[in-house]
């Protein structure tokens, strides 16, 4: 092996993967097993969604902090950017064989590798959000006598709620997918990676689909979840797309009825009208 | 109440200055318009005023006090304003909209609720729109809730940047009828920028006339800027139809009105045709018990014994003391009679403008 070998590594994982599920002899899954070790698997499953939340949750935090500094001062954008930048590119093994001298075969190895993966997409969807917020909106905050403080937490955070939640849903599906990995730091470790890796060693593929399927599953229901989420904190974004909806309508229908009156449908027009 | 004292702003890497070194009072419960061409900084100047664009040098004071030596947050409570693009908070319901500056100031529950329902009917909106989101208003409604958003506190000065420049002139012609109304009744400090100049003409009680730079051209009344523009560029500016301009600023009731040929029913025909011949006309106003009853074509006249026994045709228009010298314009070009009748609220006859009459009302 050249280097940490990860190519060669994560090729022989494949291989192995491919073995696995190819035995002629074996049943695709024997549901005998999953009924013996449910204990087990709940246990995998616990600790997966333990794993995965805890990472985003301080992802979360650590992006908050990050963007709000990058906000207040605007050079630091750069450098943020390039930092977590270098942390998403590298591969999620590298990183969990340059943490082991440090933390060793640790939760804290796992999560730290973790987090690093979602600070990107997170830092980049608040501060995007933020930015997004229309200036006549910033104006008329400031113009009110929002201080700095009370414009950012009670106009632009919520305004920019959207395109924080897609950032949070991204970091959360990607944390979900990246944590089997941490199973390599032991068989104690990774949530549903455990029955995963345990499946590739025993050339049993019935702990390995349990563990993938379960992880595609988790991954879902969280996305899920997240849509509820921004469903309930911004009412706001559906309220206003029906009444677009609706002037569109009454526009196309208008212009359907006659013609003449197209010019009538305008945005500028229906105003004068209600 | 609001004085500007030498004022300058220079924006960092422009070329002149935005605003040269501009001095003028806005007195107290006035509307004063800040217009001018594009570049002039009438809106840094408006600006200025509550501090989102901070002064190079010189003074901006409200109430007395430089702005400079207040919390722009606490300075900014106490000024209403409105902006073109409106900014309605669009993740607030109209309500919450309205009350961003009660909630700031920290006022209960129960007046901000009471206030907000005051203000949208203030600016004539029905109730229930209290719960809908900006987005789903129209223009014209947004900006009414701009206008009861700027004033929930009740500040008593007032900054619009072109509040009305984003709607079509029908609602804009409302929304301006709406302002004055609102004006008469809550007599605020009002600085208003526009590029409009019929706007400018029509809100302000002053016109503050700015060249590139923030160059000061002229300052006053909109009448007495119409009536003896200072220099060429105001003349330019102001445009076409000067005069017509004027007269749609001044009331009927500055013109003096000319009792007019008239006669009442029961007036004898020869005595009726004396009186056309008298004011070198050919027809007669028919006023009975200090009533207009309508007008008599003097061709008609043909043996009948009074104005009684003729056809009296209703003046189409009648027009009130506080109508403006443009609608009695208007009328007298559109009646037969080339005159404009004029009534009291109890239809009584106060006399009647002729072309002549309006120019002298004019000088």
């Amino acid at each position: 092996m050249t280097g940490f070998g990860l190519d060669q590594f994560e090729v022989n994982l494949f291989d192995r993967a491919t073995t696995v599920l190819a035995q002629a002899d074996e049943p695709i899954v024997r549901w005998k097993w999953i009924g013996d070790h449910t204990a087990e698997i709940r246990t995998a499953l616990v600790q997966h969604l333990e794993l995965t939340l805890i990472a985003v949750v301080v992802g979360f935090v650590l992006s908050m902090l990050l963007s709000l500094l990058i906000l207040r001062f605007r050079v630091t954008f750069a450098p943020i950017n390039a930092i977590t930048g270098v942390l998403y590119a590298i591969p999620s093994l590298a990183l969990f064989v340059l943490l082991v001298p440090i933390t060793g075969l640790t939760t804290l190895t796992a999560e730290i590798a973790l987090v690093s993966y979602t600070l990107q997409i997170l830092v980049r969807s608040i501060v995007a959000g933020v930015d997004g917020v229309s200036p006549a909106v910033r104006d008329a905050a400031a113009g009110m006598g929002y201080t700095r403080g009370q414009r950012l937490w009670r106009v632009e955070m919520p305004l920019a709620l959207p395109v924080i939640m897609s950032g949070l849903r991204i970091a959360t599906v990607t944390t979900v997918g990246l944590v089997p990995i941490a199973g390599l730091l032991g068989s104690d470790q990774g949530g549903l990676g455990q029955l995963i890796f345990d499946g590739l060693n025993r050339f049993f593929n019935t702990p390995l689909i349990v563990g993938a399927v379960l992880t595609v599953l988790l991954a879902v229901v969280l996305d899920v979840l997240l849509v509820q989420l921004e469903h309930l904190l911004t009412p706001w974004t559906r309220a206003t797309r029906k009444a677009r909806k609706a002037q569109r309508r009454r526009a196309s229908r208008a212009a359907a009825t006659n013609p003449a009156t197209k010019a009538a449908t305008n945005p500028a027009t229906n105003a004068a009208a209600t | 109440m609001i004085g500007l004292d030498h004022v300058r702003k220079v924006f960092p890497g422009a070329g002149g200055p935005a605003v040269g070194d501009l001095s003028f009072e806005i007195p107290e419960g006035e509307i004063v318009t800040l217009i001018g061409p594009s570049g002039c900084g009438k809106s840094t100047t408006l600006r200025m005023i509550n501090r989102l664009i901070e002064p190079t040098s010189g003074t901006v004071t409200v109430a007395g006090t430089d702005v400079m030596q207040r919390k722009p947050n606490e300075l900014r409570l106490g000024i209403g304003y409105v902006i073109q693009q409106v900014g309605l908070f669009p993740h607030r319901t109209i309500a919450r909209n309205v009350a961003t500056v009660p909630e700031l100031l920290g006022w209960d529950r129960a007046r901000i609720d009471a206030r907000v329902g005051e203000l949208l009917e203030l600016v004539g909106l029905d109730a229930d729109f209290g719960d809908r989101y900006p987005g789903e208003l129209s223009g014209g409604q947004q900006q009414r809730v701009g206008v009861a958003r700027a004033l929930a506190a009740d500040p008593p000065v007032l900054l619009m940047d072109e509040p009305f420049g984003a709607v079509d002139p029908i609602v804009r012609a409302r929304l301006q009828d709406e302002l004055l109304v609102l004006q008469k009744e809550l007599h605020k400090t009002i600085v208003f920028v526009t590029h409009d100049i019929d706007e400018a003409i029509r809100l302000g009680d002053r016109m503050a006339v700015l060249n590139v730079g923030g160059v000061l051209e002229q300052y006053g009344p909109p009448t007495e800027v119409l009536a003896d523009p200072a220099n060429d560029f105001v003349l330019r500016f102001i445009g076409a139809e000067r005069g017509l301009k004027r007269l749609s600023l001044l009331p009927v009731s500055s013109a003096e009105l000319d009792p007019g040929p008239v006669v009442s029913s029961a007036t004898p025909i020869a005595e009726a045709r004396r009186i056309m011949a008298d004011h070198h006309v050919d027809w007669v106003a028919v006023v009975d018990d200090g009533r207009v009853a309508g007008w008599v074509d003097g061709a008609q006249f043909n043996g009948q014994a009074s104005v009684a026994e003729t056809e009296v045709r209703p003046f189409a228009l009648t027009l009130r003391k506080d109508d403006t010298l443009r609608e009695a314009l208007d009328t007298l070009i559109t009646s037969p009679t080339r005159v404009a009748v004029v009534v009291d609220e109890d239809q009584r006859y106060l006399g009647m403008l002729d072309v002549a009459g309006i120019g002298e009302g004019v000088s």
